[in-house]
């Protein structure tokens, strides 16, 4: 057996081992899971609705609905894939509550929602630079409709592939590459006019 | 050089972070940037949002992870009651049915001697008696019912 398929199998038997714990509830995993996955889940909710308070009820709600449909969970893709889907599925069902849109028409973002964190660089001329910096970065996200904010996060911050990307937004990868490719393009635009 | 190759150039740019692109590809590319300093400026504009982009870091809401583990603790707890409480629901109804369909010929007879007994038209008596058979059926429903309208509020 090469390392490639030795890896595959490996990490396909912790899949395995995940969608059996999440079939029986197990709180030890769920904790774990809650723990690793805190930061991924609400960086994406963060991106998805611009609102830290909404992102915030919505992580907690995405981890009921995992207790909840845990057995729906079946070990052939990523956990995080089916994670990322139902809390976009959260997103979507929260906008439909509020008046009847779809993800494609949500942009409105609260005036700060990425806030910095705080940085360990000692010298406070570059966290100066740095803030700066990742404050023209965040005015540019926000200024992104959120398709192409969230189409952006999972490829060049999740790393999914193309084809993970698809299943989460339930899109074809057709349609997952031109949001992909507008983003990058909107987003270089923003960031130039931003240093203008 | 025309605006077609500048365009070509652009979108190479593109899905070279996005997907891949071919050696050949990655020469032709190559070449252009090496004479068109506004596609190097592109793509080093398109380098530097990606980095950016990456760069991003968000704080966490404080305790994030410990309220959700309670919350989910929680819920964990109630659907164990509820799944325990419908384990004896359905006990109940199946131990019904059973005693239903064993006495069901004796309750036909009771049924049919206090009706002559009293009066009753047929049609009266033997309502009384679907309804006896029906109650434990209907009582589970209703159980059912209520609890799925609690759950979902």
């Amino acid at each position: 057996m090469g390392a490639t398929s030795f890896f595959s199998a490996l990490m396909s038997d912790d899949t395995q081992a995940l969608a059996r714990g999440l079939r029986r509830r197990d709180p030890e995993l769920l904790d774990g899971l809650i723990e690793r996955y805190q930061y991924r889940l609400f960086r994406y909710l963060l991106y998805i609705c611009g609102n830290r308070e909404t992102a915030e009820d919505l992580f907690q709600e995405t981890w009921v609905r995992v207790l909840d449909r845990g057995h729906q969970f079946d070990g052939k893709s990523k956990f995080e894939t089916w994670l990322f889907t139902i809390a976009r599925n959260l997103v979507i069902d929260m906008q439909r509550r509020k008046r009847p849109l779809s993800l494609d028409t949500l942009a409105e973002t609260e005036q700060n929602p990425l806030q910095l964190a705080d940085t360990n660089d000692p010298s406070p001329l570059n966290l100066v630079f740095a803030r700066e910096e990742e404050a023209s970065v965040q005015a540019s996200l926000l200024g992104l409709p959120a398709i192409y904010r969230e189409a952006l996060l999972l490829r060049f911050q999740e790393d999914l592939k193309l084809e993970e990307i698809a299943a989460v937004l339930d899109a074809p990868l057709g349609t997952v590459k031109s949001r992909i490719y507008r983003g990058l393009q909107e987003l270089r635009r923003l960031l130039e006019g931003g240093k203008a | 050089m025309t605006e077609d190759v500048h365009l070509s150039a652009e979108r190479l740019i593109l899905r070279e972070h996005v997907e891949h692109i071919s050696p050949q590809e990655r020469e032709w590319l190559d070449r252009h940037l090496e004479n068109c300093p506004d596609c190097t400026r592109l793509a080093g504009a398109t380098g530097q949002a990606l980095q950016s982009l990456r760069a991003v870091s968000i704080p966490l809401p404080p305790a994030l992870a410990s309220r959700t583990q309670l919350r989910v603790y929680l819920r964990a707890q109630e659907r164990r009651e509820r799944e325990r409480g419908g384990w004896v629901l359905w006990t109940s109804c199946g131990l019904s049915c059973a005693i239903g369909i064993a006495s069901a010929p004796y309750v036909w007879r009771a049924f049919e001697w206090i009706g002559h007994r009293t009066g009753l038209p047929a049609l009266a008596w033997q309502s009384g008696f679907a309804m006896w058979w029906a109650l434990p059926a209907l009582l589970a429903v209703a159980i059912v019912l209520i609890d799925r309208i609690e759950a979902k509020v």
